[in-house]
This record gives C-alpha cells, structure tokens and sequence, in this order.
C-alpha cells in the first residue's frame, strides 16, 4: 500500500468548518488526522492561514500532543498498555511477544502501512491488566495467545480485501 | 482606580489594582532576579526565578504574573525563597552546558549573572546537557539551542513585538525548543532576521554572528541608526573604536522600543568596509591624489568662487543629503544660498514625492506628522500603496500588532505583501486606481450615512460640492475600473462604517503620476469621517530615509527657506534676510532632474555633492554621467568611494551617522539628537565640521562655526525646531505638541473638500504589456549604497528576483530561476524571476537596491516641465531568455 496523497479538497473542506477560529485547533487536527490517519506537513501552512494563525503555532500545538502525529501511521495503532498494573501481570512479555510477531520495534510503522507498534503510559483500564488497544477497540487480560488471534483477526481483514 | 495596599520586605507601599508584584517592586527600585519577564512583553511566569514568599499565607509566588492583593505581606529573600531560587539555577545550570569560555553572550548571560549574585558555583547535580547542533547556515544569527533555559522571550518578542510568527515551542517536556515550522532553518523560515529574538535572549542561545569580531564589546553607547524614517534608537556595542554590535537601546519611550529591522541589526557592518574614504583627494593630472585637508578645502573654495565670478551664482548646483543631519543639511544650504548666492540646492528625498506632501502640508497643515503610536488609539486603519514590512518594518510591526489588537484594518496594494495576512480585508488594487477606489468607499459610505456631521459642520467647507460628486458617478463602475468587486467594497463600508480611519500611505501613492489626486481622494474621506486631527485618526505617511523630513525642513530644497518657509513668500524671505544679513533671490532653484538638464546644457558649472550618488539613485546613469563630465567642477563629500566619487574633482570624506553627533527628524516629526558613538575612520571628518571649515575659508566672519552655535541658529530662527537642544532624547516640531499629538483642529480651521476627481485610464501599450512596479526590500534601503557594503547581507545574497504573478508564470511557461530580460522604452535589465500567488497579472515586481541599484534603469529622467518625483512604476515588456536548469 502506497502513502496516500493529500487530498487537499478534504482538507479544504475541515478547514471551512473552522475558518477563522482561533480555539478551533485542536478539533480541527483531530479532523485532519482522523481523515489522514496523520497530519501531512504540508498541511499546517495551509491550516494556519485557515484560522489566521501562525504556522509555527499550529506545528507547535501538534509536536506538544501525543495524541497527534505528523508521520503516517498504520491502518491499526497497536497500543500495549506499560503502566504499573500491568506490568505486575506480565505486560512486558506481551510487548516482547507483540515485537516478534510484528516485526516492529515501538513507535516503528511496517513498510506497507498496515500496523503500528506503539506504548503508552497507562490505558487507564487496569482491572484488565494486561491490557491493549488496537484503534479504539481495548482487549484485556490478554496473553501471548490471545495476543496471537487478535493480531490474526486483523491480518485477516487485510487479506480478505 | 482602586489602590491596594501591601508591603514588601516590610515597607508599606500602595499600588493600582492590577499591578503584578514585580512592577510594583521594580517601581520601587527592589530587586526581584528574573530571566524570562520583559517589560514589552506580556508576563509569561516560565522561569520561576521570581518567586518571592507571602508571609500571610506562606505562599509561593511568581512575582510577575502575581497581581498585588490587599494586605499580601511579601519577602522578596526570606530563606525559603533564597532556596527554591538557587535549586532552580542549579537545575537550569544542569542542563546548561559548560561552554562558557567560547560563549559570545560572556559576562553579560543573565543566567550566569543570577547564578553569581546567588553565590552559586558548581552545581554538584549530575549534568544532562540538553546538545543540540549549532544552527548557523544564515550570516545573522546563531542558534545553540542547548543553551536554551525556555524562557519564552524569543518566542513572545516574535509573536508579540513584531508578529511574525517565524518560531514558537514544539515539543514538550526535556525536548522542548523553539522552533521554525518543520524545524527547518531560520534562512528556510518566513524569519526576516529582524534581531529582536537575539537581543532579548536572556543566555548564549542566540547570538549574533559576528564577521571578524566575536566577543563582548567593551562600551556600549545609544546611537539613532541611520536607515530608514523611523529613526530607531541604538544601542551600539564598541570595540577598539569600531562598531560591532547594534542591539535596540530598549528605551521605552524610543519609536521602536525593543524592536529593530534587519537593516538596523546587522546592516552596519558598512562602517568598516574597505570602501570607506579615509583621506581628503583632489585630482592632479587625472588621479585622485591624497592631500591635507587645507589643500582640498582651499582648491574646492578656490574653484567655487572662480566659477561663480566667471558665470555667476546660478552656474553652481547642491546636493544635499537626507541622510546627513539637520545641522548639516541647514549648514550646507546657507552655504549655497549666503556665501555663494544660489537657490539650486536639492536633497535626494524630493524624488520619494516631496512635491505630494507639500500639497497636504498646504492643505491640512502640519497634520500629516503623526506618533506611530496613535496607530494603537485608531478605531480603524486603512493601508494604501505602502509596503511597510519592507520599507519601515518598524511601522509594520506597530500595524500587525494593531491588528492583533482587533482593529480591523483594510489593506489596497496590487501585491499580495507581507501584510496581508494581517488585514481583515485585502483590496488588490490595479495599480493607478486608488483615487477611484478610495472615492468609492466614500460615496459608499456617505450613502450609508457614515459621514461625522458635526466635524464636517466645524471644520470644513465645501461638503455639499462633494457630496454632489459623489453622487455623480455611478459607484459599480468606479468599483470596477479599480479592479474590485461590489461586495468586497461593501464588507469595507461595514468594517469602516462610524468609525474615525487612520490611513497610511506609502510610496506606492507617493510615487505614482497621480499621486496629488489620490492624496486629495484619501483627504476628502478623511474629512468627511473627521479623522484628521483627531486621535483615532491620523495620517500616516511612511518616509523611505531617515532624515527625509529634516533636510527639507532645514531647506535643503530649491523652493522653500528653512521652517519649510516657502521661498516666493516675500515675508519669509525678509525674515531669512535679517537672519542671514544677505540678499535673498525669490526665483525657486533648479530640482535634481533639472540640474542634470542643466549640466548637460552647460549652463550648471559646479556642482557640491553631499552624501548623495546619482549614479545610483537617479533614472539614466549614462545619460547622468555624461552630464557629470561636463561639469568644470565636482566636488564630492561621502563616506563610501561611490561611483561619483570617483569622478570627484575634490573628494571630502565624511562621517557616516555614528560617527558624528547632529540630530535627525523622523517622519512622525520627532527630532532625535545624538553624539558620536566612534570617530570617524582615518582622516574623515563629521560633514558639518568640513562644511564649518569650507564656509569659514569663504566668509572669516561666519558665525556658525561650531555645532552648537549652529543648533541655537536653528532653533532661533525656526520655530518648527525651537526645542532642538541637542540633549539627548526626543523633541518635537513645533507644529505639533509637545508630546508629538497632531495640533488639533481649532475652532475657526476650515479645510475645504477637494473636487471630485477620477484616476486617468491609462491606455494600454501593446508594445509594453506589463507594469513594472519598483520598490524596496528589507535587505536594501534606497539605492543600496550602504548595504551592499554590509557583509552580512551580501552574504546572505538574496537575489532580488523578479516577482511575476501565478497565472503570468504558466501563460510564459516561465519557473523559478528562470532569467528574464525586461525591456521598457528607456531601459532594460536581467534577472532571476520567482513566480509568486497573489500578484495581479500583468505585473511584476522589480526589487529596487540590487545590481548596483539598475532597476531605476527602466525609469525615464522626468522631463523639467515635472516635478521632481520619481514615479515608481512604468510599462514593460518581458522576454523569455535561456532556460538552464530545465529537464
């Protein structure tokens, strides 16, 4: 799969929604990264003049959140949950196992944009320990096994289409 | 205003609500250490530096961002606070790294100036240096981003001081940095290298590049620089008697304040150029030869009072110099007018439209010199023809932050300039249709009743004439033939609508054929919204050099005595002829382009050149060489050997603006005096001392014969500068308060409507399809005399491309790079173009400044018939030459 271009009549149009206003920002990039899995660099000079703003404000806005990313990301983000709980019931074996089984190192994306490896600091869902998230979809008291089927279920998908 | 009452370190102090804790301490001279707080700026409370304690509550408080509160009892150095303070150092010196000894910041790093102050040695915290790369691809600033403590202050001047919005914070956390938009470069970024970032910055992290000298300098002294018409206070850093350092002298009560341009920061590298004259020349058998300042003063005396008794007085010719001081340029014209007789005397500044402001100077008085800052008081603001992110970036800054500020402000321009952005309504004008524009957003808003009845009543006549000529047109077409849209004309009736308008207008209304008809167009409507005279209003007319406005005001101009006194007035003659005890002719002298006519008819013998090269700042260099070369005598006074100085008969170097003392007037009217922050190089003298000298080898008897004896004669003698005093600090001219407010509209003033006149079509040529618009950028001022000399800004290099419009770019199949030849009917050039979004087909840009200034090589010398403005702009055609580079 190819990293898509951008398309700037999408963009256009989340930006209408939100011409002029300043406080808009934020909502406006989860828009963009919604619709573009990512927000595309050439992006934000166009998005600053949308909301009369100044470009470099709107880059500093996406390098401060995490939640936003200006590299492309898999179709599935495959988050493995490090906080304490979890650690206590294994949750880095399951991070070891997941590397193998993806190939990736954390915050690394495969080359044909399918998944992305990352961590976060707690997923706040602890009586699930050990617990992940792939997109917006959590599986708790996972193994290495479960982990397996989960990770095939969405391989699957892919071959499917 | 509710006071409130507290004590500090238990004094008892009162303060307006409102006020934080350190402005309240710093009033009272109580020292609060502080690394991210500037008085500019608004408070940001980043550093933690000025935490102070309240006894009450036992709190902690950032002194800066804490208003007072009744009954706070605070210590500014109880233990506790002494404690925090130093582990906050000790932290930000963990992660600072340890290259003091080769940082050019040294001893003035605040962060090591707290650290010793706090009694702070080695930190015995393990060090994480935060290393960066050293960013330094660009000649102006060094970025060594791990020296950054994250202050802010960069990042806040940029935002807030001169809206440019090159770098904010990205990242966060121990990553976090300034930074440009994709972490490029500053030379990448829309950064204009305007310094301020740099003089604020409290440690090493930024720093200005230095060619040849890097360290702290050993004094620094204020200085005004010498630029532009703002006139920016200084702050020049002193090394071995040469400059090498320019910061803002953060004066508050200065034009700029903390700001400063490119040009003001780093284009002073000119002074020491190699270029500079050093010792006084005379040619013998052909060569400029090195003599005593007798021999050359004594020859150019000599020779001036020869021709004079050969041919008489009107056979000598003056140039003066709006860059020189008030005193020279005063000094320089009564040399020609008493010793020698002669009313041909002209400074370079008439070409920028003199002959336009002194139609407004007729019509509305002294009105037109007005504060930037009433920029901030104006209910709206509309920009015509004026680019002043380039040509007075200070005046710009002062615009966008208005802006920010939410007044709304509309913008007409044929290019799509770096204001735009912060305007709330862009006009993109064709050019020559500003008289139209501008009377149909009048009639638009007469129509809507949007005329100050009660202004109009008192103080002007005519109203019922205009109203009629408003009425006479049809305002679609008006709106068309401008180039405009109906309904972009009534969004600027809704934004204008019962407001007071303050216009600024710049050269790109100065400098056009019909320049006096736009101006009498933005008058009326300003009439008729009773913004003239009045705060909330104002005209504002941007001036391309420094001291524009003191070299006419001091007479350095063909028809008019100092005080702007016009010459045919015969009780303003009677008065200079007391003063002087001469003889004075009404006849009006010869204007710049008529004294090259008159050369080159041979009946202008002699001609004195101060601080001028027409080789570079008139239209026609060959056709004004050959006009040169039949002078009997040229006599030259420069600081640069200039390719007019080099056809000198007798060269007399001079003293370049910090080198002597004097004083300048700005285009507000602010009269700035200064003394000399170094000597002069070699042999070079301060021009008023080589005028003293030359005029006293004329006449023993002449008066004045020192610099203050000069500055009591103007002040005498000229109403306008009766407070020029030579103290340092601002006075203002006289026509204006004393605090520089416009005298304001007094019962009994009535300022008459001007008719209501169209812009002239101009036919379209189909030899020439294009309009060339010429005009300066940030990097060049003027001619570009002094800053091509500049190091730092050759080095730079920037190429000053031709600008062509998107939709001319793919018509030609041109790119950029691509090289051009633009041909107009006088003249021809070639250059690089860029294709640019937002320029109106069938324009480009020309940047004036570059290539030893040849793009005034397109431009006509104006016939004598004309006044002595250079138009900035004429009829072109392009020809397409190689395409290298090309696939």
């Amino acid at each position: 799969m190819e990293q898509k271009e951008i398309d700037w009549g999408v963009l256009s149009s989340i930006i209408d929604k939100h011409k002029n206003r300043k406080w808009s920002l934020i909502p406006l990039l989860q828009e963009v990264q919604e619709a573009f899995g990512y927000i595309p660099a050439p992006c934000i000079e166009t998005i600053a003049e949308g909301l009369n703003i100044f470009s470099s404000q709107v880059q500093g806005v996406i390098t401060f959140y995490a939640g936003f990313t200006q590299e492309p990301k898999g179709k599935y983000v495959v988050k493995v949950c490090r906080g304490t709980a979890c650690h206590v019931k294994g949750g880095r074996s399951i991070l070891r196992f997941m590397k193998k089984e993806l190939d990736l190192e954390e915050g690394e994306t495969d080359s044909d944009y399918r998944f992305t490896l990352e961590t976060v600091a707690c997923l706040g869902a602890c009586f699930l320990a050990p617990a992940m998230m792939v997109n917006q979809t959590y599986y708790g008291k996972i193994s290495p096994n479960k982990v397996a089927n989960v990770l095939a279920q969405y391989k699957g998908k892919e071959v499917e289409r | 205003m509710e006071e409130i009452i507290l004590s500090i370190n238990g004094e008892r102090f009162s303060a307006r609500a409102g006020t934080s804790i350190m402005e309240l301490a710093d009033e009272q001279g109580i020292v609060i250490p502080r690394l991210c707080y500037h008085p500019e700026l608004e408070p940001f409370g980043a550093c933690r530096l000025c935490l102070v304690e309240d006894e009450k509550s036992g709190r902690m408080l950032a002194s800066c961002v804490t208003p007072v509160a009744p009954n706070m009892s605070i210590v500014t150095d109880s233990p506790r606070v002494l404690r925090h303070r130093t582990n906050i150092v000790r932290l930000m010196m963990a992660e600072h790294p340890e290259s003091c000894i080769v940082c050019n910041k040294g001893n003035r790093c605040q962060l090591r100036q707290i650290a010793a102050n706090l009694g702070l040695g080695p930190t015995n915290l393990y060090a994480t240096p935060n290393y960066r790369p050293l960013e330094q691809a660009n000649p102006f600033i060094i970025r060594d981003l791990s020296k950054c403590i994250l202050c802010g202050k960069c990042i806040r001047a940029d935002h807030e001081l001169v809206v440019t919005g090159a770098i904010d914070y990205n990242q966060r956390g121990f990553c976090a940095r300034p930074a440009t938009v994709h972490d490029r470069g500053l030379e990448e970024s829309n950064c204009t290298f305007c310094g301020v970032c740099v003089s604020m910055c409290p440690t090493g992290a930024l720093s200005t590049k230095h060619f040849g000298y890097a360290g702290t300098p050993e004094r620094e002294s204020p200085a005004i620089c010498g630029f532009c018409g703002i006139g920016c206070s200084l702050l020049m850093g002193v090394s071995y008697d040469k400059v090498v350092e320019v910061n803002p002298a953060h004066d508050a009560d200065s034009i700029n304040g903390s700001t400063l341009c490119v040009r003001g920061h780093f284009a002073h590298d000119f002074l020491n150029t190699e270029e500079r004259l050093l010792t006084p020349m005379i040619r013998k058998q052909g060569q400029l030869t090195v003599v005593s300042w007798d021999e050359a003063i004594d020859l150019a005396v000599r020779r001036l009072s020869d021709i004079k008794k050969d041919f008489g007085p009107q056979s000598i010719g003056f140039i003066g110099s709006s860059k020189c001081t008030n005193e020279e340029n005063y000094l320089f014209q009564k040399i020609a007018r008493v010793l020698l007789g002669t009313n041909h005397i002209d400074n370079s500044g008439s070409m920028a439209g003199r002959e336009v402001l002194k139609s407004i100077d007729e019509r509305i008085g002294g009105r037109w010199r007005t504060p930037l800052s009433m920029l901030e008081d104006a209910e709206s603001i509309l920009v015509l023809g004026a680019d002043p992110c380039h040509s007075v970036p200070v005046a710009g800054y002062y615009l966008k932050r208005a802006f920010k500020k939410g007044i709304p402000l509309i913008l007409a321009d044929p290019r799509k300039t770096d204001l735009v952005p912060f305007s709330s309504l862009w006009f993109q004008t064709s050019p020559n249709s500003d008289a139209d524009m501008v009377n149909c957003l009048a009639a638009c808003l007469w129509k809507k009743f949007s005329h100050d009845s009660s202004y109009i009543e008192r103080f002007t006549d005519g109203f019922d004439m205009y109203c009629d000529g408003l009425s006479s047109f049809n305002a679609e077409r008006l709106c068309l033939s401008a180039g405009l849209e109906m309904t972009e004309m009534e969004k600027a009736v809704e934004l204008l609508k019962g407001k007071k308008t303050a216009v600024v207008i710049g050269e790109g209304i100065l400098r056009q054929d019909d320049a006096i008809q736009s101006v009498e167009s933005i008058l009326n409507l300003m009439l008729m919204t009773g913004s003239i005279g009045r705060v909330g209003g104002g005209l504002f007319v941007l001036a391309k050099e420094n001291n524009q406005a003191g070299a006419w005001d001091m007479g350095a101009v063909p028809d008019a005595l100092p005080g702007r006194r016009p010459l045919r007035d015969q009780g303003a003659r009677k008065e200079w002829e007391r003063t002087w005890g001469t003889g004075l002719s009404p006849d009006p002298g010869l204007h710049l382009f008529r004294m090259v006519e008159e050369m080159e008819k041979g009946n202008l013998k002699a001609l004195y050149v101060m601080g001028e090269n027409p080789l570079r700042s008139f239209p026609q260099r060959e056709r004004v060489r050959a006009a040169l070369e039949r002078l009997d005598l040229l006599v030259v006074q420069d600081i640069l050997s200039s390719e007019i100085a080099k056809m000198a008969e007798v060269l007399l170097p001079g003293a370049a603006f910090c080198e002597k003392s004097g004083s300048f007037t700005n285009m507000e009217g602010r009269i700035q005096s200064f003394t000399n922050v170094v000597p002069p190089p070699g042999q070079a003298k301060a021009d008023w001392d080589i005028l003293v000298r030359l005029a006293k080898q004329m006449d023993a008897n002449m008066q004045a014969n020192t610099l203050d004896r000069i500055r009591d004669e103007i002040a005498r003698s000229v109403p306008m500068y009766s407070r020029l005093n030579g103290r340092r600090g601002a006075a203002w001219a006289q026509e204006s308060d004393a605090k520089g407010l416009p005298s304001p509209m007094k019962e009994g003033d009535k300022i008459p409507f001007f008719p209501v006149l169209f812009a002239k079509q101009k036919a379209l040529d189909d030899d020439y399809p294009f309009t060339a618009l010429l005009g300066g950028t940030r990097y060049h001022l003027g001619s570009g005399t002094r800053t091509e000399h500049s190091d730092r800004l050759s080095y730079f290099n920037v190429g000053g491309a031709i600008e062509v419009s998107l939709e001319d770019g793919k018509k030609l199949n041109m790119r950029d790079g691509d090289r051009i030849r633009v041909e107009s009917r006088y003249g021809a050039l070639e250059r690089e173009i860029c294709v640019v979004k937002g320029m109106r087909q069938g324009l480009i840009f020309v940047p004036t400044g570059f290539n030893g200034n040849e793009a005034l090589e397109l431009l006509d010398l104006p016939a004598s018939d004309k006044t002595c403005s250079l138009e900035n702009r004429c009829e072109v055609k392009i020809i397409r030459l190689d395409q290298r580079n090309r696939p």
